[in-house]
Order: structure tokens, then sequence, then C-alpha cells
């Protein structure tokens, strides 16, 4: 920090507290402060969203990740005793469509997803930290305006022997009213402007959301059910009533049968 | 105790097999199976590990999608003393409209996949956890196989040694004895472990087909019905609230989106509060050459005030020189054809929006006059009153507030002329379309 930058944030500090204890009056902009609290809750709005989007289409990536390696230890478990059973060949189809289902989607709607909601969320995120930076700036030079008035209001109230201390405060009040005046009223008129413009900002991201939510889930529906060809047709009804378990169940029990595994 | 004595008996066998003094039996049809029953190991544990990968991925699917859901529909309704959004946004309408009910559709949809995981927990993590138990109890059978081997091998090479002893002492033929007994039962212990395996392990593995069909089945149609809950919900919502869900190629949907964006990324960008303040003098000079309203030429009409309204942006080198520039020579000349900014103080809150748009229009381009008309002794006088705040830009300029009550002069030929002010004891001149007449 620069010498002035330091004494700055030395009276700075030196005027929050006499603030506090009501030496000096501190300016309250219910407008500003207004603006500011909406804004707050939409640069917090807008983080949650760039996290859960990010979120989102990580989960989609892993889920499907996941049903290809999923498929893969399939073919381990068929390739153990038999290659040619119907389950090894809805092994193999469903490892296809998986395959496909991951590769395919990644690779066409990677570019989309992040052109409709990554990239306009980044952005908006982006400003946030200029936005704040605004704001803070504008509480500093409050601090200085309020510190000049206070000071200058003292002059007035008692007239100093040193005839030029009170236009030399004025000046200086003039100047700290100046420069956070032009810091206040432009945050207070844009802040509003920038939480206004976020509707048609992110109007378009919706839409193309609910597209590709609904393409993910079409796909991969498709491409799976395509499956179930190899399927004997009476595992759907087994599945639905519970067959499948009982199936497993037995199968194991079976295992737990074998002398190996009594052994002790 | 008994473990650890014969794990201590059996290490000086293991290290001279090791290194290759003393001969180590094989079976080459049980390693074949023991290879197979290993890789089956690793795959219930990478199947349990994908499940498991599986699971959360769709769980988090769901919960940041219905997340994602609720923040957009909190940012496309009204914060805090917002109204009308609609009215606001009429392209938006459609968007606005239906963000609730998407935010109701994904939480419905987060809430129906919870019996779904719950389902593929106990019907495929289960039982691939019992698979795996199961496993555990094999492999320790073929740990003991191994361990009986060693005591196989480990009597037959000193029985063999001894045997090939020339002349056996008396201990010797002890030894020798016991040995053969030991021998026999290490043999006997070892066939039955490794007959039994060489028949159960081909079984086994056949099981285990049998068992991963249904489990595999039963997973399939897990994972086809969460595809089709989505899709399900989806298209439900899309057909309520009138969206096309054709499935169309990624890229398209990219290219719509970029047809239906709108400005608003300009207009965000544009904003001076989403710009890096480089200098707040800087900003001060750019704020008092243009507070004026007087625009001294089309250069600076682009800097900070312009730019809240016009389409170029400001970057701050361009904006060094016009400042230079605009302490040294005093007010006008402005572009007559450039666009009227108005002044970035907006007129305090009463005057309204609307009253500051139309006194940005009424006050276009403050006047030529490239002198400063020289002040003439007044008639009477006759008082005006501030309509905006004006900043002092050279030396001779009356800086006055909103409001401020100003002694005339004289008056310019126009409201669009400089007029000379007398205020607070202080005379100069400044822009007559900055005040109005009592």
């Amino acid at each position: 920090m620069s010498w002035s930058g330091f004494k700055k944030t030395v009276n700075r500090a030196g005027t929050t507290l006499l603030q506090k204890t009501g030496q000096i009056e501190r300016t309250v902009d219910r407008e500003f402060a207004d603006e500011e609290a909406k804004f707050r809750t939409f640069e917090k709005e807008c983080q949650v969203l760039q996290k859960d989007s990010k979120h989102y289409w990580d989960s989609m990536r892993a889920m499907t990740a996941a049903q290809t390696r999923i498929a893969e230890t399939l073919e381990t478990f068929y390739g153990a005793a038999d290659r040619t059973s119907e389950g090894a060949m809805a092994g193999h189809a469903y490892k296809r469509s998986v395959d496909d289902l991951d590769g395919g989607f990644g690779r066409e709607l990677d570019g989309p997803f992040r052109t409709t909601v990554s990239e306009p969320l980044g952005k908006m995120c982006a400003y946030f930290p200029v936005v704040n930076e605004h704001i803070s700036k504008r509480n500093k030079k409050l601090l200085d305006y309020d510190s000049a008035r206070s000071k200058m209001r003292k002059l007035v109230d008692k007239p100093s022997e040193d005839p030029t201390k009170l236009p030399k405060a004025q000046q200086e009040h003039d100047e700290a009213k100046e420069v956070f005046d032009m810091l206040n009223d432009q945050l207070v008129a844009e802040l509003p402007q920038l939480l206004d413009l976020r509707v048609p900002y992110f109007d378009p991201s919706f839409e193309a959301m609910i597209r590709m939510q609904s393409k993910f889930a079409e796909e991969g529906y498709e491409k799976l059910s395509g499956v179930q060809r190899y399927f004997a047709d009476t595992i759907r009804d087994d599945y639905a009533a519970g067959q499948l378990d009982a199936q497993v169940e037995g199968v194991l029990q079976e295992m737990r049968e074998l002398s190996i595994c009594g052994a002790n | 105790m008994k473990g650890i004595t014969k794990t201590i008996k059996r290490t000086p066998f293991m290290v001279t097999s090791k290194v290759g003094m003393s001969k180590k039996s094989t079976d080459p049809e049980f390693d074949d199976y023991q290879r197979h029953f290993g890789n089956m190991e690793k795959a219930a544990e990478k199947l349990l590990k994908d499940t498991k990968a599986f699971t959360d991925a769709v769980n988090g699917l769901f919960t940041s999608g219905a997340g994602f859901a609720t923040h957009f529909s909190t940012m496309f309704h009204p914060i805090a003393g917002e109204y009308d959004l609609i009215g606001k946004n009429p392209d938006s309408a459609q968007t606005i409209r239906s963000v609730s009910k998407y935010e109701t559709t994904m939480e419905e949809l987060r809430a129906s996949i919870g019996p779904e995981l719950e389902l593929i927990e106990t019907r495929i993590v289960g039982p691939i956890k019992d698979f795996q138990q199961v496993m555990k109890t094999i492999r320790k059978t073929i740990t003991k196989r191994d361990h009986k081997l060693t005591d196989y091998d480990r009597f037959n090479n000193s029985l063999t040694k001894l045997r090939d002893k020339k002349e056996k002492s008396l201990s010797d033929e002890k030894n020798l004895f016991k040995l053969e007994q030991d021998f026999e039962l290490a043999t006997n212990e070892y066939d039955f472990l490794n007959n039994s395996l060489k028949t159960d392990l081909p079984k086994f593995m056949t099981l285990s087909t049998q068992f991963i069909d249904p489990l595999f089945s039963s997973f399939y149609y897990m994972q086809l019905n969460i595809f089709y809950s989505i899709h399900d919900k989806m298209a439900g919502f899309a057909g309520e609230a009138g969206y096309d869900i054709t499935n169309v190629p990624g890229s398209q949907i990219a290219a719509d989106y970029e047809a239906k964006r709108t400005d608003a990324w300009a207009q965000v960008e544009e904003l001076n509060i989403v710009k890096r303040i480089i200098s707040v003098s800087k900003l001060v000079q750019a704020n008092r050459a243009n507070g004026g309203g007087l625009e001294r030429s089309a250069t600076s009409a682009s800097t900070s005030t312009a730019s809240s309204l016009g389409s170029t942006k400001t970057s701050p080198p361009t904006r060094v020189p016009s400042n230079s520039f605009a302490k040294k020579v005093p007010p006008p000349v402005p572009g007559s054809a450039a666009p009227a900014a108005p002044p970035p103080y907006s007129p305090s809150a009463s005057a309204g929006l609307a009253a500051a748009a139309a006194a940005g229009a009424k006050r276009a381009p403050p006047p030529p006059p490239p002198l400063k008309p020289k002040p003439k002794a007044a008639p009477q006088i006759q008082y005006v009153v501030a309509l905006y705040d004006f900043a002092a830009q050279a030396d001779g300029d009356l800086s006055f507030n909103t409001g401020d009550r100003i002694e005339v002069v004289e008056r310019g030929a126009s409201a669009e002329d400089w007029w000379t002010g007398r205020l607070n004891g202080q005379q100069g001149v400044f822009p007559g379309n900055y005040v109005q007449d009592t």
C-alpha cells in the first residue's frame, strides 16, 4: 500500500470510529441501501446458479461415464464364462449404447451447454467483483465526505482565528461531496439497470436449458431402450414383478452352498 | 497362536523357494481358475465403485437440477420491491410465467428419484456386496490351499533330502518317519482343497454369470427408468409451458440461443459499474467534463457519459487525452449532430426518470459561443433556479447545485447559450439550459 493509501485508511478508520461513537454524523442513503440489498440478492442467486449449473453438467457427464465403466465391467463378468449367452449379447448391446451416449452426447452438447448456460452465468458472475469494487469505493468516499462535512460544520459553528480555514474546509467538503455523489449516483442509477437487464440477459438460457435437458433424457432413453431387444421377452415382466431379485438371491444362495465357501 | 507358529515354520521355505533353492510345485489348471477368480474380484470391486459413482451422479443431477430451477426461478421473480417483470420485459413473458412451473417440475423429479436410487441401493449394491462376501470366503479357501501347498512342498523337499542322505543317523531315521507322516497329512489336505477348488471354481464362474444376468437386467431397467422419468416430466412441462423440445442437434440449440440473445449483453457491458475503476480523480475529471453537458467534440462524447447510452465501449486510454483537453479549453463547441447525453448527475430523485429523459432531450448540445460573452450591466435583477448541478470547468465558470437561486447578470442569446450569473458573491458563466426562470 502506498503511503497516501495508508494515510487514507488510517483517516477513514478514525472516521468510522467517530461515527460509531456518534461524533460524526453518518450519511444514510436509503435509495442506495435498497439497490445494494437487491444487488446482493442478485449476486448470491447468480453465484449459486453458476455452481448448480456446473454441478448439473458434471453430474450428467459423470452419469454417462459411470455407465460406460459399468458396461466394461459387465463384459468381464460375461467374459468369465459364456460369451454367447443372451445376457452377454445384451451386455454388449448395452455397452455400445452407453458408449454412444457418453461419447456422442458429450461431444454434441458440450459446446452448446457452454454457450447457452455456463458462459452467460460466468460472465455475469465475473462482473460482480468489479461492481463490488465500485461499491466499496463509494463507501470509502462516503466516509471521506462525512468527515469533511463534519470538519466544515465545526468551523462554521466555531469560526477559527484563521480566516482561510473555512473556505479551505468548504472546498474539501465540496470536493469530497462531488466524488461521492459521482460514485453514488452512478451506482444508484446503474444498479437497477443491471438488475433489470438480468431478465433479457438470462431469458434465452432458460429455453436452451430445457431443450438440452429434454434432449439428454430423450436420447438416453432411446439409446438404452434399444438394448431391450436382446432380453428375453419375459424379463421386463420379471423385473416389474421382482422376479429378478429372487433370481439374484437364489444364485447367491447356491454360491454359498459351494464347498469352497464353507470350508472354514 | 497356532497360525503364527505355522507362519514361522513356513517362512524359511517361502524364502528358499523364492530364491530357487527348493522346488515348488504348480498346478496350471488351478492357476488358470485362480486368475479368473482374481479378475472377478476386481470386477466386482469396480462394479460396486461405478454403481456408487452412478448413483452419486444421478443424485447430483437431480439435486443440482432442482437447485438450478429454484434459483433460476428466484431470478425471474421480482427481487425486493420490484414489480411487473412481464410488463418490463414482454419478450421474456413466457420464461417468467414458466419458471415456477419448472421449479415444481424439477422438485418433483428430485423427489421421485429418491425411491429409484433406493432401489439401486438395495437391489444392485446389496447383492454385489453379498457377492463380494462370498468371494471373500472363497479367497480364504484359496489362501488356505496355498498354505497347504507350501506345507506339502516343504515336507516333500525335506523328505527327499533325507531319503537321499547316504548315511542316516538314528535321529534321521526317527525324523524320516515323522516327516513321512507329515507329508502324507499335508498331501491329503492339499489335495482335498485343491480338488474342491478345481471343481467348484468353474461352478462359481457359471453361477457368477447367472448372478450378473438378472442383476444387469434390473440395473438396466432402473437406468432406463431414470431417463424415462426425466423425459416424461420434461415433456409434460414443455407441453404445458409451450416449449418445443423436439430432439434437434445440439448445435441447433446453440444457434437458436444465439438468435434469441438480445442486446442485453451489450447493455450490461456498457454499464459503468461493470468497468474497473482506474482512478477516481480521472473519473471526476471526466465527470466534470461531461457533467456540464457541454460536449467538446465527438471524441469526448464517447467517454463515460455517452457510454451509458451509446454503443462504444469506453477504454481508459481514450479518456486521458480528452481530459487534459478538457482542463485547458473552456466549454462549448459541440458537434451539433452528436446525440445529447444527459449529465450523469441524474436530477435528484424527485424529478423522476421521465423528466430526466425529457430534459436530456431538450438540453441537446449546449451551443457554441467560442468566446464567452462579456458581462454587461443587467437592466434589472433577475433570478433563475438551477435545474441541475453544474461544476465549474474553467476559470470564470459559475458552479451551483440543483435548486440554487442564481442572480442573472446577463442572459445569453438563447437557452443554448452561456449566461452570466452571480451566486454566493461569485460571478461566472454557466449554460443557460441548466436553469429555469423563477
